[in-house]
């Protein structure tokens, strides 16, 4: 999935210099008999950031169970510097597996299937490769039903009709994705869309996005935000503007906060539907597990979105992770 | 005033066909008319002159005869026929081409990109390099300049350079070739050179306009002369008609009084100014100079020679130590602009435009730019002592403007000068050091400068003027320090003072200098 | 002639009416007609209110940034160095609350000035001492203030303590007789802008930098100084900034003051600022700053284009102000 490729905007100082502190922290495993890497985008972004800290933990983990295995972490500011990030690694060590979550399915396909020729395992998280008979695992989420487990949660409150407004990210497959899910369920309904409007993944920008919202549109029954991070911008700008008429305001993701607020019961945002960065996480353990020897996995592993209740929201939330 | 009587048929000698005629060019700008009524003809192989102070209307004339301006009245006549040019480029392409007084070159490109710019010769999709440096090492011979084609423009002097834009022009083969003021830039070995080149051209039947302030010039190179008086055609003579002390009378319409002031004597106490072995840029140039109270201190030598980097040095506005510099009886220690200001030295740059003035900005900031500290002691601006400077500074020092709150930049050249003496003695200094003083401005102006240096200098004031033109050296200085290659190789003072003297110095070998420093 | 001796006609001539100052509010006046005619909602109070509360941040920067770029200089790291002081800022209120409680806010408020001016006296001093390009040494650090807040934050959001949220809340959303805060900290600043810019002899210096180094160097202005104080300033400015964003969503995230560097400059040059310096419009810039915000509310507010275009119509707006200018300056 590729929503951490657009949301990447760092200047390339940024991943270089997390790109140097996570490499010269995985060296000290040299001697071990398998070496992991694992390559993902820099942290930018609330969501990315969440994949590098399940990564960075994941490596600690493994590394401490099993001392045969050495994960190198590494991360990218663009798809660029993904591919030169793969030409270095596999040039400069014998690799028995790849976990990559690519920042573009085109770009790194053929760099990807180039590691592959060297006998290395290849495991994909998120966003597929244009070829998919090049992974040997592939774990992703599932954005079309985060738009659509949504859709449908709204439908069934509002009781199949009423007004409300959208805000999208970055123009790119996931936020596609997610709107085509999202617009499908409510478009059998008698719900009307009075607007969708870009605000980028950004909270300040979907906080202005809101506000203009609110002034333009004197009734919203609902406002789906379609990230916790834009959904907190939302939020800020409803209270402002004291606003009454809407019932829920909805994120995705499973931002730490907002599944703060599932938890206490808030009544405009009482659901969100999780989108884990902790899955390169599980990719990784599934991928160690090769090496470790007792439990070889093939195949493709897609994870349900599930809607966050109060009831069920502690086993989405992770005290000490930045997202 | 004159009883030369003007003849602008062709009773003067000159019989061959005319090049370019203008009927009647006038020229206004809303109500304000700055051109009316000049009829002139250049002739194939004739140098025309065309004289007049700043604000005559030459520049306007130029423009028009060239196609950068549109007349507002009259027209021209291209060889008997009728065209009026939209643009210059029109006019180019009927072969006639103005040599800018600037220098309006992109200084990193090579001189043969320069030349050739956007008009580059092509082989296929390719610049063909080699052709466009062939031909321009051919035009930098034509024109007597030393430089390479593909030497960089901004190695090069503003004297080469002006050659280059003068190659430039000769690129393709031209009718009517207009200069204006093509020597003020020069120094003296520079401008026989240049007049070389155009009497080459006229030989070849180029018909050529040339505007200079530097009457002798006029005397010793033009067929004929036009005189302009204030946007009014005055007339055309044959330049045999007229020597210089008539050209000046023509211009400024009245009797030239004298345009030096007479000497002054100088007392013999201790310098207000001794500067001890002053190094400039690693040494490059070196020196030590002393002026007293009273004195013109003249320093001479051919552009190059380091004079304006000495200064420069002293100012700190380039790298330099000294032994010892003392000034007023004191030691200074810290060389900048500013310091130096308030200690009673300052320096008038010979680059009005790139390191004078502020073109864009009205006049009062730049009248106080320099003695802001004065003016507004405070922290604030103080606009209404800025506004009384000005209008102070506008009547001490004749400086003729229509409005004041008019742009720097669109003062004449003579007028830019005056508020730049006025900017400087702003903080009533003690020593003034001005560098080339009366470049590029007019006879009237030069004048006028002449006689405020005069007066500073009666008060009690020190002054250093370095000037590239050899009768304001010896018409102005008591004692003239000569330089070459970045030291000062003579001293003049009294009868020693002569251009002959001077170019001597500035020229010959080592040796003799030696000799006649010790005489 | 068209030259006359003052001294028998002294005279300041009246003067015309400015076309090229007033563009940018012409400008503005348009987009304003434009979208009122659109939607009646646009010239509600709440509406105008929001739009220019929330242009308070672009305003402010832009003060600071007019001060650079008419000394010849260019900032681009101010978004980035914006999202640096509020972390900075964030952290130290969170540090100080056990001790201060609610006086933590000042505390944070005073360590984000501090902060501002010294990122500003960095950029300013490696330009100015070590004779670099303002634009590649700004690069650098708009970088490295970046790459600071997404270390601060763990890529994540850095939120501030639950206890200074309600105190502090009003600095963004309340109003003093009805002017929000934001609005009376950017009057502030423009004033003292202005005041610095056009009434002091600081200010003359900048633009004289600006106008032609060369010339303020030979009238003894010290150059080097006076660009290094303009970084100061802006940097000032940018913690200024930084105290008013703060308080609206709570929290710096590695997107805070994302490309903000380009809405700053554009709002100066909108404002008739020269972008190779030497002339100075502070309040033009801040014209310049209600132009962007008020496009994108306008363009929010009308559904005239499909979302995809939003952003090609802000640019031709921007392009179109620019050509304005460009016309009246002719005149």
């Amino acid at each position: 999935m590729i929503k951490i490729t657009t949301r990447v905007r760092t200047f390339m100082s940024a991943a270089t210099v997390a790109t140097v502190s996570l490499v010269g922290a995985a060296a000290h495993a040299q001697d071990a008999e398998f070496t992991i890497a694992v390559s993902i985008p820099a942290a930018t972004h609330g969501w990315t950031g969440g994949v590098v800290y399940h990564a960075q933990r994941a490596e600690k983990e493994i590394e401490a169970a099993f001392p045969n295995i050495d994960v190198i972490v590494t991360t990218a500011s663009s798809a660029t510097a993904q591919v030169s990030a793969l030409e270095d690694l596999s040039a400069t060590r014998d690799l028995d597996a790849l976990v990559i979550l690519p920042f573009t399915s085109d770009e790194l396909t053929g760099p990807v299937e180039q590691v592959k020729s060297n006998g290395t395992f290849i495991t994909v998280v998120d966003r597929g490769l244009a070829d998919p008979t090049i992974h040997d695992l592939y774990v992703a989420g599932d954005n079309i039903a985060v738009g659509a487990n949504t859709a449908a949660w709204l439908v069934d409150k509002l009781g199949g009709k009423g007004e409300i407004v959208v805000l999208r990210g970055i123009p790119t497959v996931i936020d596609d994705e997610r709107i085509k899910g999202f617009s499908d369920v409510i478009a059998e309904s008698d719900i009307k869309i009075l607007d969708v409007q870009y605000a980028n993944w950004n909270q300040d920008e979907a906080f202005t996005l809101m506000q203009d919202y609110l002034a333009r549109f004197p009734n919203i029954d609902a406002v789906w935000a379609n990230d916790d991070d834009m959904l907190l911008g939302v939020l800020e700008a409803i209270d402002q503007a004291e606003r009454k008429d809407i019932r829920f305001a909805l994120g995705g993701n499973g931002m730490k906060q907002v599944i703060e607020m599932v938890m206490a019961g808030d009544e405009r945002t009482p659901i969100s539907t999780p989108y884990p960065p902790s899955m390169i996480a599980s990719a990784i353990y599934m991928t160690a597990s090769q090496f470790a020897g007792q439990a070889p996995m093939r195949g493709s592993f897609k994870l349900a979105a599930p809607l966050i209740t109060p009831e069920n929201a502690d086993q989405f939330y992770f005290a000490d992770s930045p997202f | 005033m004159t009883e030369l009587t003007s003849k602008s048929d062709s009773s003067d000698g000159i019989d061959t066909p005319t090049a370019l005629r203008a009927e009647g060019l006038a020229k206004a700008y809303g109500s304000i008319t700055v051109l009316s009524d000049v009829t002139l003809d250049i002739r194939a192989g004739e140098v025309h002159a065309v004289i007049g102070e700043n604000g005559a209307g030459k520049s306007t004339l130029m423009k028009i005869l060239s196609g950068h301006t549109a007349p507002t009245g009259g027209h021209l006549l291209m060889e008997g026929r009728r065209s009026d040019f939209a643009d210059a480029i029109q006019a180019e392409a009927a072969g006639v081409v103005l040599v800018h007084q600037e220098i309006l070159l992109a200084s990193d490109l090579t001189v043969a990109q320069n030349l050739f710019l956007g008009r580059e010769l092509t082989r296929g999709l390719m610049v063909d390099d080699r052709a466009m440096n062939r031909r321009t090492a051919e035009v930098l011979t034509s024109v007597g300049s030393i430089a390479h084609p593909t030497d960089r423009v901004g190695d090069h002097s503003l004297a080469q350079q002006q050659l280059f834009q003068i190659a430039r022009a000769l690129l393709d083969d031209r009718k009517v070739v207009i200069l204006d003021e093509p020597t003020a830039m020069l120094a003296n070995d520079e401008v026989a050179a240049l007049i070389d080149i155009v009497r080459k051209l006229r030989d070849r039947g180029v018909a050529v306009l040339y505007i200079s302030h530097r009457l002798e010039e006029v005397e010793a190179l033009a067929d004929r002369v036009t005189v302009l008086r204030d946007g009014k055609m005055i007339g055309t003579w044959p330049a045999a008609n007229l020597d210089q002390r008539q050209m000046a009378e023509l211009m400024v319409g009245r009797e030239l009084s004298m345009l030096y002031p007479a000497k002054r004597e100088v007392a013999s106490e201790p310098p207000i100014l001794e500067v001890t072995n002053l190094s400039v840029d690693q040494g490059k140039v070196e020196g030590s100079f002393a002026v007293r109270r009273g004195e013109i201190l003249g320093i001479g030598g051919m552009i190059g020679a380091g004079r304006t980097e000495l200064m420069e040095g002293l100012m700190g506005l380039r790298p330099s130590h000294a032994k010892s510099v003392i000034l007023n009886g004191k030691q200074i220690t810290l060389f900048h602009v500013d310091k130096l200001m308030q200690a009673g030295l300052v320096y008038l740059t010979e680059d009005r435009k790139g390191k004078g003035l502020l073109l864009n900005e009205p006049l009062a900031p730049n009248l106080t730019l320099q003695a802001l500290d004065t003016v507004s002691p405070g922290m604030t601006l103080n606009r209404d002592k800025e506004n009384e400077a000005l209008k102070q500074a506008v009547q001490d020092y004749d400086i003729r403007v229509p409005s004041l709150t008019m742009a720097a930049g669109k003062l004449s050249g003579g007028n830019q000068q005056k508020l730049l003496l006025a900017k400087i003695m702003l903080d009533d200094p003690s020593v003034i050091i001005i560098d080339e003083p009366t470049r590029g401005i007019d006879i009237g102006n030069k004048s006028q400068i002449y006689k405020f240096i005069d007066t500073l200098v009666r008060a009690g004031k020190a002054c250093v003027v370095i000037s590239s033109e050899l009768p304001e050296l010896v018409g102005l200085s008591d004692r003239v320090l000569v330089m070459r290659g970045g030291r000062f190789v003579a001293e003049l003072s009294g009868a020693q003072i002569t251009e002959q003297n001077i170019v001597y110095a500035a020229a010959s070998n080592g040796q003799d200098i030696e000799e006649k420093k010790t005489a | 002639m068209s030259t006359a001796n003052i001294t028998e006609a002294p005279e300041i001539r009246t003067r015309r009416i400015p076309w090229s100052e007033m563009a940018p509010f012409i400008a503005l006046a348009i987009i304003l007609v434009l979208g009122a005619t659109l939607n009646s909602n646009f010239l509600s109070s709440n509406n105008l209110l929001n739009v220019i509360t929330r242009s308070s941040f672009i305003a402010i920067i832009a003060v600071g940034a007019t001060f650079i770029i008419a000394s010849g200089g260019l900032d681009l790291s101010v978004g980035s160095m914006m999202a640096f002081v509020t972390g900075i800022m964030i952290l130290s209120m969170n540090a100080l609350v056990p001790v201060l409680g609610n006086w933590a806010i000042l505390g944070g408020a005073g360590v984000a000035l501090v902060v501002g001016a010294l990122c500003g006296l960095f950029n300013g001093l490696i330009i100015t001492v070590g004779r670099i390009e303002p634009f590649i040494v700004t690069l650098g650090t708009m970088g490295i203030f970046r790459a600071f807040i997404i270390f601060l934050s763990d890529g994540g959001s850095l939120p501030i303590d639950r206890s200074l949220r309600a105190a502090y809340r009003p600095v963004y959303f309340g109003d003093f007789m009805g002017v929000p805060y934001p609005v009376l900290m950017t009057l502030v600043v423009i004033v003292f802008g202005a005041f610095l810019l056009y009434r002091t002899k600081f200010g003359r210096r900048v633009t004289a930098s600006g106008s032609n180094e060369d010339v303020a160097r030979f009238s003894g202005v010290h150059v080097g100084r006076i660009r290094t104080t303009t970084y100061v300033i802006q940097g000032v400015c940018v913690g200024i900034a930084a105290i008013c964003y703060v308080p609206r969503l709570g929290a710096a995230t590695p997107t805070t003051g994302q490309l903000w560097e380009l809405q700053v400059i554009t709002a100066v040059v909108i404002g008739g600022t020269l972008l190779r310096g030497g002339k100075a419009r502070i309040w033009g810039s801040v014209a310049g700053a209600l132009i962007l915000e008020v496009i994108a509310n306008v363009m929010v507010l009308s559904d005239l284009v499909s979302e995809y275009l939003v952003a090609a119509v802000q640019g031709a707006i921007i392009i179109i102000a620019m050509l304005a200018h460009r016309f009246t300056n002719a005149r």
